[in-house]
């Protein structure tokens, strides 16, 4: 006898997790089919040397969004998210920029290097507050679709635009800004002292393949702002146990509502028949069975390889394959022996409980994603340093600590050699950058794991290693993500739907992709 | 009586006499207007003029393509009547290569298939669908250009109407036409070309186009709208303008000035104003730098945006928030020009070595590019980025005495080059020391295509961001009065709030390229900004 679901999740990824709970919650008999033998896809924690826990790929998070913490009880299946208070930019001439919860200490820092932009600090963050709390809404609902004409769709734009007439002219036009201009022109509106513009700047180009002087970027820095409205500067967090704890809390509540998760499951295709889907073919020749499936890979699996291209409207394909999708970023893990110690301020205390960037200009930033343009590794790379174990000491053994690095640029298509060729050369490049500022750092590394876009590649799958599963530029955001006209989860294919980063609203730990998804699956079941 | 001075002599009195002042003159004038245009130079067409260079050299010291010219100016003004001819060059586009090779776009599509498909099968198998689908999306941008942005706020059917009806002929492109539209608009060139293209010397062609005239790499998104306003003064079926007026870009601004004569503008030349004046927040005339005041019901400027506001109305008469809009638009000018007097014909390699049909001269007709690809103007472009000129610049010229052998004396030729990158703001040196550099680095370059050039040259004269800005009054030497920017066109252009022409001064308005659409010699601004001031002058025409 077969087995039979109501729907088969692909990826237990924190989306496919999101998504599986929303469905299991609504009553449905819902299977997770996970390729690896760990669950989260990248939103994961792994032992990789006994006694550290790696935040392997995803550190941080900010941006899940509060109404699945609440709908899925994630406080009640063990979420906890630590504050992540501060962000530290050390600088190369020994200095440092240190901005926490804490507004004077803060602007009095950033006056140390300019009075006007401690000036202006304040009135930024009161901007990006509203913006965010504006763009909240957007975060929210399933695309529109511009193009259709049918009186269903005109409503929803119609109402879209309501929301943002809401907003008072000078926020319009400060919107309008963000959507389209560089992140570096957007924060030389405000600031001029290069350590506050770099570092803010670099929050727009994360997981994108541009620099900071690329228009669109300011998107990205305001996608990095949302976190921060909920809980105010709170709301950038670790989550305890790192962030593999997220997506356990998250199967744990899809568990508790019924769905079914299995590991080392890899799926190798997506059975039709007659035009729709009816479950999945295993690598291991396993046929499942379902009356829907829902892929949260990304759009390139989703759409090129789970099922026969032959089957899908030619501009879908094409639109696919165009969808950009550049890996630009590595990850280097570290296992220390002690603390590491930073040149600008010695000795351990709550300024390295924070996010450490080595962001020190916009030119800084720039120079490596020249670099990277022409197909090689940043030989001064953006690095976003954060440590663990000062957080939650159950990440190392006491008295040892766990380093994660996130580091730009790291272009997945390389003008010569392999990634295997260069994978130590590159680790060697970040050491080297990062010990510039802690100068005991190479003295303590006890194990190191560097991850080239090519390994976050083949370990959790993600289509050119990108954090995103597709970059956030204008032309592939909301009814354009993943492609002009699916942007509302559904696909060609009858009861086959996807769920991923791919689909609005995009990459980060938000859960809002799974949990949209879900919401249009069971509105499209009730009719 | 309203606010209108007893002893105004003008209803209108214009600030520069650019193509698109002098287009809105010709508006205002047309519909009855007293209209008084005054000019700082002794010269009309602003940016868009012909000097004597050199002895016995007239030469287009500013733009020398008009093919963006709105052909409603061109029939609205009679400008046909008044002496406006424009020369269509059979080559559109000669792009020589370092290797020797070259790529000809020419105005007959098949001819260029067939060069393209020399380079790429493939790439000239995509040629026909690239152009049809490039002509749906120009059109439907040529739309919006001659409509005015309502501001976001806007609920008014006047504002909304047209862009409504615009956005209706847009869906008629289809759903994959309009889709593809919004897509494309915000992407960089280089994704856009990619995506149709795999040869780098077609790209190369056509991606320098996005980038003309803006501190922009083909890697920077938005630079694909540029690339299609670029394209968009094309003819049918071509992916680049050419397209010169007879006699040089001064024709252009003389029959524009004669079209207004006869409607009764004044055009006053050498005539520097040195103040807007106003009272109680209106405006209320000009004031000469002789001290000669002159009043009129409205002032409008074709001036820069920060020109303007912040040296002939002055920042004291200006809220500090809109004074802060004026200071923050970027111009960062990128562009120099290399005029050079040459005693003969140059022979590029490229051109020499192939067996074409007609004589050499004619691949030399249009714009010769020197670009061979992306990696190569971006590479052009990250110099700029830190402050520096490009080592190997990008090149854009024309060599006018092809099509008009009186620009030079008898049998000597000129050259006009558009070089990219030369930032404005240089991080080290001052460009009155660098621009003799970068002129013998053009020349050196050019030597290399075509060898022997070096010892042609009769004269040069390089003109520098820092020049086009003290000879134009292009602020930062930007050739728009503001970059192109996505996040600077449109409903942001030239400030947030003030998309329509009109300024925080009341009877003060703005008809440059500092407004929507923006730059090139498309004349829009100046129809568009007179169109508006004639609904407000409608308005006002009774109450006295």
């Amino acid at each position: 006898m077969p087995e039979k679901y109501d729907a088969i999740v692909i990826g237990a990824g924190h989306n496919g997790l999101v998504n599986a709970a929303y469905l299991a919650r609504a009553g449905l008999k819902v299977l997770v089919l996970e390729r690896r033998h760990v669950i989260g896809g990248a939103t994961v924690t792994e032992e990789i040397y006994p006694g550290f826990k790696f935040t392997v790929f995803s550190y941080v998070v900010s941006l899940l969004r509060p109404e699945i913490i609440r709908d899925l009880e994630l406080s009640r299946h063990g979420l906890t998210i630590l504050p992540l208070e501060s962000t530290l930019s050390p600088l190369p001439d020994g200095d440092r920029l240190y901005r926490d919860g804490d507004h004077y200490r803060s602007s009095r820092d950033i006056a140390r290097f300019s009075p006007r932009d401690a000036d202006a600090y304040e009135d930024y963050g009161q901007t990006m507050y509203f913006m965010a709390k504006a763009v909240k809404h957007i975060l929210g609902i399933i695309p529109p679709d511009p193009a259709a004409l049918h009186p269903g769709e005109l409503r929803n734009l119609a109402r879209i635009a309501r929301h943002f007439l809401d907003l008072d002219e000078k926020q319009a036009y400060t919107l309008a800004r963000l959507m389209t201009a560089s992140s570096a022109d957007f924060v030389e509106r405000w600031f001029e002292s290069e350590p506050l513009k770099g570092t803010l700047s670099a929050s727009g180009i994360i997981g994108t393949y541009l620099g900071p002087r690329s228009p669109g970027t300011a998107y990205v820095l305001l996608h990095h702002y949302m976190g921060e409205i909920d809980g105010m500067f709170r709301a950038w967090g670790f989550s305890k146990g790192g962030t593999g704890g997220i997506s356990e809390a998250i199967a744990r509540s899809a568990g508790a509502f019924g769905a079914e998760i299995r590991t080392n499951a890899p799926v190798a295709s997506v059975i039709l028949r007659q035009d729709r889907a009816v479950g999945v073919a295993l690598e291991n020749g396993d046929e499942i069975f379902a009356d829907l499936v829902v892929s949260s890979l990304d759009p390139r699996q989703t759409f090129l390889k789970l099922v026969d291209t032959d089957l899908l409207p030619a501009d879908l394909v094409t639109a696919i394959r165009r969808f950009n999708i550049r890996g630009s970023s590595g990850k280097v893990n570290l296992a220390l022996d002690a603390a590491p110690q930073l040149a600008c301020w010695p000795g351990v205390g709550p300024h390295l409980s924070g996010a450490i960037s080595i962001s020190p200009s916009i030119d800084y930033i720039e120079r490596a994603y020249d670099d990277s343009k022409y197909g090689d590794f940043s030989r001064q790379p953006y690095i976003d340093v954060i440590i663990p174990s000062m957080i939650d000491p159950d990440m190392a053994p006491p008295g040892k600590h766990v380093m994660s690095c996130f580091v730009q640029y790291a272009p997945y298509q390389l003008r010569e050699g392999t990634w295997d060729e260069k994978r130590e050369a590159f680790g060697d490049t970040v050491i080297e950058t990062l010990a510039e500022y802690f100068p005991n750092l190479k003295d303590i590394i006890l194990h190191r794991q560097v991850l080239t876009p090519k390994d976050i590649e083949e370990t959790v799958g993600l289509t050119e290693g990108n954090i995103f599963q597709g970059e956030l530029s204008l032309w592939q955001l909301f009814f354009l993500r993943p492609a002009p006209g699916f942007a509302d989860y559904a696909t060609p294919i009858k009861n086959y739907y996807q769920c991923g980063s791919g689909t609005h609203p995009g990459g980060g730990i938000t859960g809002a992709p799974g949990r949209l998804a879900a919401l249009e699956i069971l509105k499209r079941r009730k009719r | 009586m309203t606010g209108r001075p007893f002893s105004a002599r003008y209803d209108v009195i214009l600030i520069g006499a650019g193509h698109n002042g002098l287009v809105t003159a010709g508006y205002l004038g047309k519909a009855g207007y007293r209209v008084l245009v005054l000019e700082a130079r002794e010269i009309l067409g602003g940016a868009a003029t012909t000097e004597e260079i050199f002895p016995g050299f007239r030469a287009d010291t500013g733009s020398f393509d008009a093919g963006g010219f709105l052909p409603q100016v061109v029939a609205e003004l009679s400008l046909r009547k008044h002496g406006l001819r424009f020369v269509e060059t059979p080559v559109v586009a000669f792009a020589p290569q370092p290797d020797g090779r070259a790529l000809t776009l020419w105005r007959e599509p098949g001819k260029s298939l067939a060069e393209i498909e020399q380079f790429s099968r493939e790439d000239a198998e995509k040629f026909p669908q690239f152009q049809s689908q490039v002509q749906r999306m120009t059109e439907a941008l040529r739309r919006m250009m001659t409509l005015t942005p309502p501001p976001l706020s806007s609920y008014h059917a006047r504002d909304l109407l047209p862009w409504l009806r615009a956005a209706v002929d847009v869906r008629r492109m289809g759903r994959q036409g309009l889709m593809d539209f919004l897509r494309v608009l915000p992407m960089p060139v280089a994704d856009f070309l990619d995506e149709w293209f795999e040869n780098p010397v077609y790209k190369g062609i056509l991606g320098s186009l996005g980038v003309r005239g803006t501190m922009a790499g083909p890697r920077s998104p938005g630079t694909a709208l540029l690339f299609l306003y670029g394209v968009q003064g094309a003819a049918a079926k071509q992916s680049r303008s050419s397209r010169f007026v007879r006699g040089g870009m001064l024709q252009l601004a003389e029959a524009l000035a004669r079209a207004a004569h006869e409607h009764g503008v004044e055009i006053r030349t050498g005539c520097r104003i040195s103040q807007v004046c106003t009272h109680a927040g209106r405006a209320t005339g000009v004031l000469l730098d002789n001290g000669e005041e002159i009043l009129a019901r409205v002032v409008v400027s074709n001036a820069s945006p920060r020109h303007t506001f912040l040296d002939l109305v002055g920042p004291e008469q200006l809220e500090v928030r809109f004074v802060r809009e004026v200071n923050n638009i970027r111009y960062r000018g990128s562009l120099a020009r290399v005029i050079l007097a040459l005693d003969a014909l140059p022979h590029f390699r490229a051109a020499a070595s192939r067996e074409v049909l007609t004589k050499e001269g004619t691949l030399l007709s249009g714009h010769t590019v020197l670009c061979p690809g992306l990696d190569y103007l971006e590479r052009a472009y990250d110099a700029a980025k830190y402050g520096q000129i490009s080592e190997h610049p990008v090149l854009d010229l024309s060599i006018p005495t092809m099509l008009d052998a009186s620009f030079a004396p008898p049998g000597k030729h000129l050259m006009l080059i558009n070089v990219q990158y030369a930032p404005y703001h240089l991080a080290e040196g001052d460009w009155d020391v660098e621009k003799g550099r970068l002129g013998r680095r053009v020349i050196d370059l050019l030597d290399e295509y075509a060898p022997g050039l070096q010892n042609l040259v009769l004269h040069q004269e390089v003109l520098s961001p820092v020049d086009l800005e003290r000879r134009f009054g292009l602020p930062e030497g930007c050739i728009y009065h503001g970059q192109m920017a996505l996040d600077q066109l449109l409903v942001m252009r030239p400030v947030p709030g003030y998309s329509q022409y009109r300024t925080p001064i009341q009877g003060l308005y703005l008809c440059g390229a500092g407004t929507h659409p923006g730059g090139g010699v498309t004349g829009a601004p100046g129809h568009n900004a007179a169109r508006e001031i004639l609904h407000d002058l409608r308005l006002r025409s009774h109450p006295v």
